[in-house]
């Protein structure tokens, strides 16, 4: 049973039951949903465990879990792009820009499936919506420098949320770009370096996504007031 | 690979990856910190602005009034009393009914004098607070209760510093022609009281009617114009403070607070 309990798992689990308790009142759709995609994403990691450990059981008779994830990038492409046009509307029309990206992803993804299945990872996939959710968080800040109006960052949930997807896609890709000289590296006598830096990772983008949601219930309060 | 190798590798992969989103996260705080001093700035110096623009309104409208007081003395004061003497010198033999006819317009001609006296007080205001507030306060009250609709309670309360403040005198007495034009036009009420108080430096004029009232937050923005937006700005410019409480049908109270003298 403790094998369920990684830090990825642990982090995503607090996050979820964090989300649930501050949002599940919230009037925002995006919120909610939110709620829903860290749902997912917990459920993802907790059978991903499980089928590993099948997998590693009789590795004849079972698929690793990687169709799992290919799954769940399906869900992250939807969510991501739902978000990003939340954040974006509040300047742009921004419908076209997050139409075509998420149509994007999907070509790339089913592409992907067609060419080599669903047992191995979509890499190509997820580089690509790696490098549009930069080019999103990027743009996203941009138009908030822009802005004329003042909006206290320190407690704008939809600013904190896209600082820790920032961050984490910064690290995700620097760990990419040197993953094949990273991953022979050794630090526990149980992993690599990659998984350190991965947890590690997540552990900041749960992180910033606590905080936001946090703000986000101040928010909500602050409404009500 | 060596060991060194991949050490410096992590570092500078930590360097990159970790610490431009950290710099473009500092940069975005402390730009929007910038922003925020920036809109206070904008904000101060629209306030000082609208300030001075006021001010410059309220010397115009003195100035304006001022002439036209003196106007009233000097001139159309000086015509109708050559008309009632031009009136009183001519003699008629007999003629009863012109004579009463004299005497009616001799009478008002008079009674035209006294009220364009009073009206050029009123308007010379800086005459008529170097009288000292109080006095001039009794004034404007003796011309409201003139035209009979109004009861008047006007009350004094504290002992006015020996040193008084003209300028200060001079827009209180304006707000409070202001507020007693709000009641004759709109208010709709039979009692107003009105109270001076003089307590720890600090001056306090209350105005109290029982007319119809009205709900604040009903007010659209151009209602407010120049009524109640022009109190709040003038008595900003003395450093005080005008706060306006009403409900409907249960009068209204305008209360200004201004540090003294």
């Amino acid at each position: 049973m403790l094998r369920y309990f990684t830090i990825n798992t642990v982090s995503e689990l607090i996050c979820f039951i964090i989300a649930l308790v501050c949002l599940s009142t919230d009037k925002g759709h995006i919120w909610r949903v939110f709620i829903i995609f860290l749902f997912i994403t917990c459920l993802t990691e907790f059978l991903g465990i499980y089928f590993k450990l099948r997998y590693l059981a009789d590795i004849k008779h079972n698929a690793p879990n990687i169709w799992l994830y290919n799954v769940l990038l399906i869900f992250q492409a939807a969510f991501f792009s739902l978000m990003f046009y939340h954040l974006l509307t509040k300047y742009i029309n921004s419908k076209i820009i997050i139409i075509s990206g998420f149509l994007l992803i999907m070509i790339f993804y089913i592409f992907e499936i067609i060419r080599h299945g669903i047992y191995l990872y979509n890499e190509l996939t997820n580089t690509l919506m790696l490098v549009l959710v930069v080019i999103g968080s990027f743009y996203y800040f941009y138009l908030l420098l822009k802005d004329k109006d003042y909006i206290n960052l320190k407690i704008s949930a939809s600013f904190w949320w896209a600082v820790g997807l920032l961050f984490f896609y910064f690290i995700t890709t620097g760990c990419n770009i040197f993953y094949e000289k990273l991953h022979h590296v050794v630090v526990s006598p149980k992993h690599y370096l990659t998984y350190y830096i991965y947890a590690g990772s997540n552990i900041i983008l749960y992180g910033f996504w606590v905080y936001a949601i946090i703000c986000r219930r101040w928010e909500i309060q602050m409404l009500r007031n | 690979m060596g060991n060194t190798d991949v050490k410096e590798l992590i570092i500078y992969v930590a360097l990159i990856f970790l610490i431009a989103p950290t710099f473009l996260l500092v940069y975005i705080l402390v730009h929007n910190r910038r922003k925020k001093r920036h809109i206070e700035e904008k904000a101060l110096m629209q306030l000082t602005f609208d300030a001075e623009i006021t001010k410059t309104q309220l010397e115009v409208q003195e100035q304006t009034m001022q002439t036209i007081g003196a106007d009233l003395h000097d001139n159309i004061g000086q015509l109708l009393s050559l008309t009632s003497l031009t009136l009183n010198s001519i003699e008629l033999d007999g003629d009863k009914k012109a004579r009463k006819k004299i005497d009616a317009a001799i009478d008002l001609t008079m009674r035209s004098i006294k009220e364009m006296r009073l009206l050029g007080k009123l308007l010379q205001g800086d005459q008529l607070v170097g009288m000292g507030l109080d006095e001039a306060i009794k004034y404007e009250i003796n011309w409201i209760e003139k035209s009979g609709k109004y009861k008047v309670n006007y009350t004094n309360d504290g002992e006015m510093p020996a040193a008084s403040s003209p300028d200060k005198d001079l827009i209180l007495f304006r707000i409070l022609q202001e507020v007693l034009n709000n009641i004759i036009k709109h208010a709709q009420a039979t009692v107003i009281s009105i109270k001076l108080e003089y307590q720890d430096s600090v001056l306090r004029l209350q105005v109290n009617d029982n007319g119809i009232g009205f709900n604040h937050d009903d007010l659209q923005p151009g209602q407010t114009g120049m009524g109640l937006l022009n109190i709040q700005k003038r008595a900003g410019i003395i450093g005080g403070e005008a706060t306006i409480t009403s409900n409907p049908n249960e009068g209204t109270t305008i209360s200004i607070f201004t540090p003294y003298p």
